[in-house]
Order: structure tokens, then sequence, then C-alpha cells
């Protein structure tokens, strides 16, 4: 089986400061996997560079196997959702930040319908009525998970998780980790919840821009 | 009617006037002698010596002449706009002159080939001032367009960036920041328009009356200049920004850093 996303000894260095230095990883097709390290050790650099908002200095990142180029950055970025702290929705309320995607060109012609939206919040313990609120009222834990359900919206299959259980209580973190568990999703997080860590199937730690262990679950089979 | 001249005499009684702010401000505790004075004498200087160039550009009236001053102000306008911008000059020098310069000489030649139509075209009494006017108001507004879209787009990159995640292209990406960048550019244009005669007589118009004009050929030159000062300045701020974007962002739709002077 081909990897999902590979890493192939990249390097990233930015304004004269190295981020990553000689950094090889792969993830295959319904992995989940979590970056750690401590601050600084360039586990959101990883996950910049993957999306090209990080020049790579030497190296190659691939996805579905080809090379990470500006005319291949877009595919990648279709295919992903990336999920920070607190995520930006982009627009005054909820139904407008969750439609939002679907005004752009590449998935004006996918546009969901009411029952989906309300379909794919439920999933996230989110009621419906949450979408006629305005954004700047939304707490963080629930800006995640209108972000998380953007995604799902557009099929997204490889979610990037920046610290994203950090704000959501134990209710609403069970319903996402049941989302993300689905075994068609690839997951990539930065996280130190313990209970993500032990859902995971490989750990990668890093340190100082350098990947120092991997350590993958024996039951993931690859 | 005639002008009538303000000979020297008079010329150094209209100096002393400037004695009184200068005296007030020093009661006052404002320290600006200094400043107003050089101010003052720097504005005389330089408007002499726009004044005997001009004198000089009038009687020779020669096309050649005429074009290479137009020329030279659209390269000083290109340089102060970009300056005042927050723009390397060195990266959108290009982009901004083709964009500033095509539509001051497309609407000055829209408004001396078909409006006034002089029997010289190139007749320095029209295309300088006229275009000097259009160029002016444009470059407030090019000035306007590129500092606010460049410096809005770089308060919000995470939103930026946000919407690119998103599926957007980079065009659809900026779209947000282009429209808030061109309106509040051409907003001051068009405020002036709906308020003008009102709250104040515009410089041109008062600059014709007391040349001697009748003041309905002044109105009439007044909106002719307006709404060519409002037509290039559109028209120069489009173009300047978008042909900026092929120069701002990397191949990765990224704002690279390298094109943004130091502040």
């Amino acid at each position: 089986m081909l990897p999902l996303l590979r890493f192939d000894q990249v390097s990233v260095t930015v304004q004269q400061k190295s981020l990553l230095t000689n950094i090889n990883l792969a993830l295959y097709n319904g992995d989940k996997a979590v970056l750690c390290g401590k601050s600084g050790s360039g586990k959101s650099s990883v996950l910049r560079t993957l999306l090209g908002l990080h020049p790579v200095t030497s190296g190659t990142v691939f996805f579905q196997e080809s090379a990470l180029t500006p005319s291949t950055v877009q595919n990648i970025r279709s295919c992903s959702a990336f999920i920070g702290q607190e995520p930006i929705l982009g627009a005054d309320n909820v139904r407008q930040a969750m439609l939002l995607p679907f005004q752009f060109k590449s998935h004006r012609d996918r546009k969901p319908t009411e029952d989906q939206l309300i379909e794919v919040l439920n999933r996230l313990q989110l009621a419906a009525t949450l979408l006629n609120q305005e954004s700047s009222r939304i707490s963080g834990g629930e800006k995640q998970r209108i972000a998380l359900a953007r995604g799902l919206l557009l099929g997204k299959k490889l979610y990037l998780l920046d610290e994203v259980t950090s704000a959501l209580d134990t209710e609403s973190k069970q319903a996402v980790f049941e989302v993300l568990s689905d075994p068609a999703l690839t997951v990539l997080s930065v996280t130190h919840d313990p209970e993500w860590l032990e859902r995971c199937s490989i750990i990668f730690q890093l340190e100082a821009g350098r990947l120092i262990q991997e350590k993958r679950n024996e039951y993931t089979g690859h | 009617m005639n002008t009538l001249d303000i000979e020297l005499p008079k010329m150094t009684l209209l100096y002393g006037l400037s004695l009184l702010p200068v005296l007030l401000l020093w009661l006052i505790g404002l320290r600006l002698t200094k400043d107003i004075v050089i101010s003052i004498v720097r504005m005389s200087i330089q408007l002499a010596l726009v004044g005997i160039y001009l004198k000089m550009l009038f009687e020779l009236n020669h096309p050649y002449l005429n074009g290479l001053w137009i020329l030279m102000m659209l390269l000083v306008a290109d340089i102060t706009i970009l300056k005042r911008a927050g723009l390397k000059v060195r990266y959108f020098a290009l982009a901004t002159f083709t964009a500033v310069a095509s539509s001051i000489l497309f609407s000055t030649a829209f408004l001396v080939v078909l409006v006034i139509q002089p029997t010289l075209y190139y007749d320095a009494h029209y295309i300088i001032p006229l275009a000097g006017m259009i160029l002016g108001n444009c470059l407030q507004g090019n000035v306007i367009a590129l500092e606010r879209f460049y410096s809005v787009l770089r308060k919000n990159e995470n939103e930026y960036a946000t919407f690119l995640m998103l599926g957007a292209t980079r065009w659809e990406a900026v779209r947000p920041y282009f429209k808030d960048a061109i309106k509040a550019a051409i907003n001051p244009t068009i405020a002036g328009m709906g308020t003008m005669g009102l709250v104040s007589l515009p410089g041109m118009m008062t600059g014709q009356i007391l040349g001697g004009s009748d003041p309905w050929l002044a109105v009439k030159y007044q909106i002719a200049i307006m709404i060519c000062i409002f037509t290039s300045t559109t028209i120069a701020c489009i173009i300047n920004l978008k042909l900026s974007l092929n120069i701002a962002f990397n191949a990765f739709d990224i704002l690279n850093d390298e094109v943004m002077a130091k502040r």
C-alpha cells in the first residue's frame, strides 16, 4: 500500500531560522498520528509545510505520491482540513461560515442542504440552533467543531489538527473522537491529550525540528 | 477680466501675515517656528522653480517636452506611491507605473481629445495642469489601495490561509480584502463629488474664476476633471492591485515578506 503522505528528508528554514531538519515520515490511509514534542519542536511546522504554507528548503513532501509543488498544492489543500486552536470561521454567522467554502468555484456545485448541515452538527454534539448564531458569540470549542463539521461537509479525508481537543468538554471530545475514528479518515494531530494519544496508531516525537522517535502501534498493520 | 498681479511689496506683506500664526503658536507654547520657516521657504523655492519651468514649457509648447514632463510626474508618483504604501520600489515599480500611466494617459487623452478639443492636442496649457490634477488624486487613491490591501492581508493572514484551505483560489481568497481596499481608495473621491460646492469651492474652479473665467465654464471644467479623477483613480487602483498580486505572493499563494518594505 502506498502512503497517503510522505516527508522525504524534508528541511525547512524560514528567515534564516531552521524549523525542520531532515524529516522522514509516512502516513497511510486511515492512520491516526500524533506529533509530540515541546513547544518550538516543529510540530505545527510539519502541518504548515504539508499545506505549502512554509516553503521546503530541501527534500520533498509527497501527497498521494505526487511531489508538493505550486501546481499540486491545491490538491492537498482541497483534500485536507486544517483546524487550529482558534479556527477562523470567516463569516458573520455560523450558517454563512458552514456554507463559505461552497461559494468557491471548486465546491460550488456541492452545496449542502439544511438537513445535511444539521446532521453534521449533531454528530459533533452541536445544536441546530447554532446555525443562526453570530460567529463572534461562538466559543473556541464550538469553533473547532464547526471547522471540523465544515471539513466533513467538504468530504475531506485528511485532518490536520493543532491542539483541537484542548477547548472541549468530555462529551464533545468523545463526539470528535468518534467522528475521527472513521477508518476512511486520516488524522495528523498535535496534541497533549492522553486519551487521544491512546487512540492513535502512530506517535512522532519531535525535538528541535528533528524527528527523534516514531512509535507505531502493531495492530495498524503497515 | 485679467487677474490682478501680486507685486513684490504685497508678497512681502503676505509673508508678514504668516508671522501671526507663528506668534500665536509660540504663545501657546508650541515651538514650531523653525519648521514653519523651513516649510515656507521650501514652498516658495519649489513653486518658483516650477513657475520658471512651466513658463518655459508653455512658451516652447513642444510635444516631446510636454510628454517628458508628464513622464517625470509619473515616475515621481510611482516611487511616492510605493514608498508610502510600504512596498519595495524595485519589485512593484513596473506594475504601478503601468497601472497609473495607462489610466492617466487614457483619462487625460479622453478629456483633451474628445471633450475639450483644443487646436493642439498636446497644448501644455491643457495637458500639463489636467494630467497633474488627475495624477495627484490618483496617487492618493493608489497609496490607500495598496497600503490598505497589504496591511489588512498581513493582519488577517490566518483567515486568508483558511480560505485557501477551504478550496479558494488565490483570487477568491484575497477578494474580500481587494474589495475593501478599492472601496477605501475611491471613497474620498466619491464623498468629495457628493459634497462639492456645498462644503467648499473646489480648487480648480476657484482658480479659473480668479483667472477671469465665466463661473459656468469653471463649473463645467470642474465636473469634467472630477469625472476624470474618479475614472482614472478607479482604473489605476484596480489594475495596480491586480498586477501587484503576481509579485507579492510566492508560487504557493503565500505572501512574500521579501517584497514588503521594513517599517
